[in-house]
């Protein structure tokens, strides 16, 4: 293999990885911007959009792809009840809440899961696990493409819903200024509901995804993925979604260039070097606004 | 009214006191031992397999009346409590001092993770708790100065043990079977890729291969290094960049969580048709369940396998697997069959010893000399070795066949000669590296 193919070869293993970051990072930011809630359970309700896919494809042996129909809708039902129960009571209460809350959730989810399901590691493959097609002289499983076009179509979902509906609309409103949409008569609390249901949805088309690439999970896979949203929020920006495509992207590729050029020791470290240098730059991080 | 209230509250904390001393047995009627086990937290499986196994051999050791104790003039039965080190560092020094200062066990065995249990050692050497390990494979641990081991026994083949198997066979076995094949000059040396967890765990099976190479003065050229960090599952670019080394075979140093989408990665994403080598705790039913057909050929070093059992010890791996699957209704895996057989070591050193006293059974344990039971021993026999107090397996290597019945690839042992049940094979689609 010649050097230009295996370089074409890790940029696609890094977009993939990308989608995966770029979802979970969008969810996050979603909740933030809106509600300005740090969910530090965010990875579990990957997990579980893991689990709820991996139980309909044990269940039907339905295409894994199709049962993002089933992993999303129900995340954004679990997404609304953790709103409801856990963030919505202590809102505004203070940082120190909203973090612990958040951190007792990890525990309950992690050892619910592994209650329901064991903490056995799970696999499944896809149906096209098999197919691999060219892309530029570089094979390229089928199932990577289809997951950067289903992360691409539900990106270019949420910006038409944000910018051509109402309630998109509305939530905009509400992240910009709390306050002002409240006096413009928009029912915040359905907004932060929502922000929380539709984040926690993303949070379950990534875990559908990561099942069906072929990775391994048990309860527990939740926590790395997590930190590496955290990172991809701050590095884009808070609350800022473009800054989590854009940041999801940068740590998918350059962790897997880091791979091939320092070693895998420093994959994750590379994600943190990345964040200081933009931070020290623009402390705001990339698409980051002042007033933030 | 008062008064009698009083005299009711007296006489209940009285009677909770009482019923409190009655119950506790004394020290000297059970024998207490300590299992060390992840039952939460990443490593939970392997820590539940534990922990199953231990209460096995101490239900069979105690339905037979239990450990004869000298001493005492009695058999006492043995008293198993749970350690759990939640999978990391600080639960195993959690786990460890409670079961030292609280339950005062007179023995411990278990411990899985090399790093977990490196860092509660030093608990166990302050202490001086007879410890049999049955994880902990990295040499570090067992061969480690800078605290006093001698308290600690290890039932397990070290990293060193593992890599020497793994370099023979490929010298010996693999590399002529793909020079006569292919045509290629009798003295072509073998092209290795070596691809390992970032932990002491595999930098030492790392460093292993090398210096088994240079020991043996094998015609193996190492040709491309990657690391992983621990508990990784995308290993795509890792893969990329070994294969663009061109080797003829990968060496990897995984836990299974990790082995099944590196093989999978390699042969269906990357298109690697190599030979991939896994390490024997990667031999577990959930990796030929997870591997499917990406699996086939690849080799797999083992010493207890679910799907396959050297003619020496098969009875007793029948009836262990069996009477395990009744117990729990599973299937033990490698720490399992371990830890099942250093509960019945421990067992059998207190009744040498004569005593419950921890220096009498640490004697004993250094003295001891049991029949191999389940794996296979070298010289068929459980004992600790003088320097280290390591105890010496006949591990084998095994080739995956496709079974049809199964669905699942299940495993043949191929070599060493003596265990060997079939022939090793290179498939049809297997490429050798380019030099």
């Amino acid at each position: 293999m010649a050097g230009v193919d295996v370089v074409l070869q890790v940029l696609i293993w890094g977009l993939y990885a990308g989608c995966i970051y770029i979802l979970l990072a969008t969810g996050l930011n979603l909740i933030f911007g809106v509600m300005k809630v740090v969910n530090f359970a965010h990875g579990e309700l990957l997990m579980l959009g893991a689990y709820i896919t991996f139980t309909f494809y044990a269940l039907s042996g339905w295409n894994p792809y199709v049962l993002l129909g089933a992993s999303v809708p129900l995340l954004i039902i679990v997404g609304i009840i953790i709103e409801r129960l856990c963030f919505r009571p202590i809102l505004g209460t203070g940082k120190l809440n909203e973090i612990f809350i958040s951190i007792g959730l990890i525990y309950i989810v992690q050892n619910a899961a592994a209650i329901v399901w064991t903490d056995e590691w799970r696999i499944i493959h896809s149906p096209y696990e098999r197919i691999t097609i060219s892309v530029f002289g570089v094979n390229m499983p089928l199932d990577y493409l289809i997951i950067i076009i289903t992360t691409a179509l539900i990106l270019i979902g949420l910006h038409l819903f944000l910018r051509r509906t109402r309630i998109g609309k509305a939530m905009r409103a509400t992240s910009q200024n709390r306050n002002g949409a409240m006096l413009m008569g928009i029912n915040v609390e359905r907004m932060d509901m929502l922000s929380f249901g539709i984040g926690a949805g993303f949070a379950g088309a990534a875990g559908t995804l990561w099942v069906v690439s072929g990775q391994v999970f048990n309860p527990y896979m939740g926590s790395i993925p997590a930190i590496k949203a955290f990172a991809i929020v701050i590095l884009g920006g808070l609350g800022s979604i473009p800054g989590a495509i854009i940041g999801g992207l940068v740590y998918g590729i350059a962790e897997n260039f880091a791979i091939f050029t320092l070693g895998g020791a420093w994959k994750d470290a590379i994600s943190f070097i990345i964040l200081i240098l933009v931070l020290i730059v623009r402390p705001t991080g990339l698409f980051g606004e002042s007033a933030e | 009214m008062k008064r009698e209230l009083l005299l009711l509250c007296i006489l209940c904390i009285g009677f909770a006191l009482f019923a409190g001393c009655t119950d506790q047995k004394t020290a000297t009627d059970e024998l207490k031992i300590g299992v060390v086990a992840s039952m939460t937290g990443p490593a939970s499986t392997t820590g539940k397999d534990i922990w199953q196994s231990a209460v096995l051999a101490a239900e069979e050791i105690n339905a037979d009346g239990g450990v004869y104790v000298a001493d005492l003039g009695k058999k006492v039965p043995i008293r198993l409590i749970q350690g759990d080190d939640e999978s990391t560092r600080e639960g195993g020094m959690k786990a460890v001092s409670r079961l030292i200062t609280q339950d005062n066990v007179d023995l411990l065995v278990g411990g899985f993770s090399s790093a977990v249990v490196s860092a509660h050692q030093s608990i166990v050497a302050e202490n001086k708790v007879p410890y049999i390990i049955g994880g902990g494979s990295s040499s570090a641990v067992s061969r480690r100065t800078d605290i006093d081991t001698s308290y600690m026994f290890f039932h397990r083949p070290n990293t060193e043990d593992s890599a020497e198997i793994i370099v023979l066979f490929i010298d010996r076995v693999m590399r002529p079977d793909i020079n006569q094949k292919f045509g290629f000059s009798e003295n072509r040396p073998l092209r290795l890729a070596v691809l390992y967890q970032d932990t002491s765990y595999g930098t030492g099976q790392r460093n292993a291969v090398h210096d088994y190479i240079k020991k043996y003065n094998l015609n193996i050229t190492v040709v491309s290094e990657a690391s992983f960090n621990m508990g990784e599952s995308d290993f795509r670019t890792a893969l990329t960049s070994i294969k663009s080394a061109n080797p003829d075979a990968v060496y990897t140093v995984t836990f299974l969580n990790e082995l099944i989408p590196l093989v999978q990665q390699g042969r269906r994403d990357v298109g690697m048709n190599t030979i991939f080598f896994a390490i024997e705790p990667n031999d577990d039913p959930d990796f030929y369940r997870g591997v499917g057909t990406y699996g086939e050929y690849m080799m797999i070093q083992s010493r207890f396998s679910p799907y396959a059992a050297p003619k020496e010890t098969r009875d007793a791996h029948t009836a262990f697997v069996k009477n395990f699957e009744k117990r729990w209704g599973g299937f033990p895996g490698m720490m399992g069959v371990v830890t099942y057989e250093t509960v019945y070591a421990g067992a059998e050193a207190v009744e040498n010893a004569g005593s419950i006293d921890k220096a009498a059974i640490r004697d004993a344990l250094d003295k001891l000399e049991i029949p191999e039971m389940i794996e296979v021993m070298k010289n068929g026999k459980i004992a600790f070795s003088e320097e280290f107090r390591e105890s010496k397996f006949e591990l084998y290597m095994a080739q995956l066949i496709w079974d049809q019945g199964a669905g699942e690839t299940r495993p043949v042992i191929v070599w060493p000669d003596s265990l060997k049940e079939a022939g090793f094979i290179l498939p049809d689609w297997y490429r050798p590296g380019q030099d």
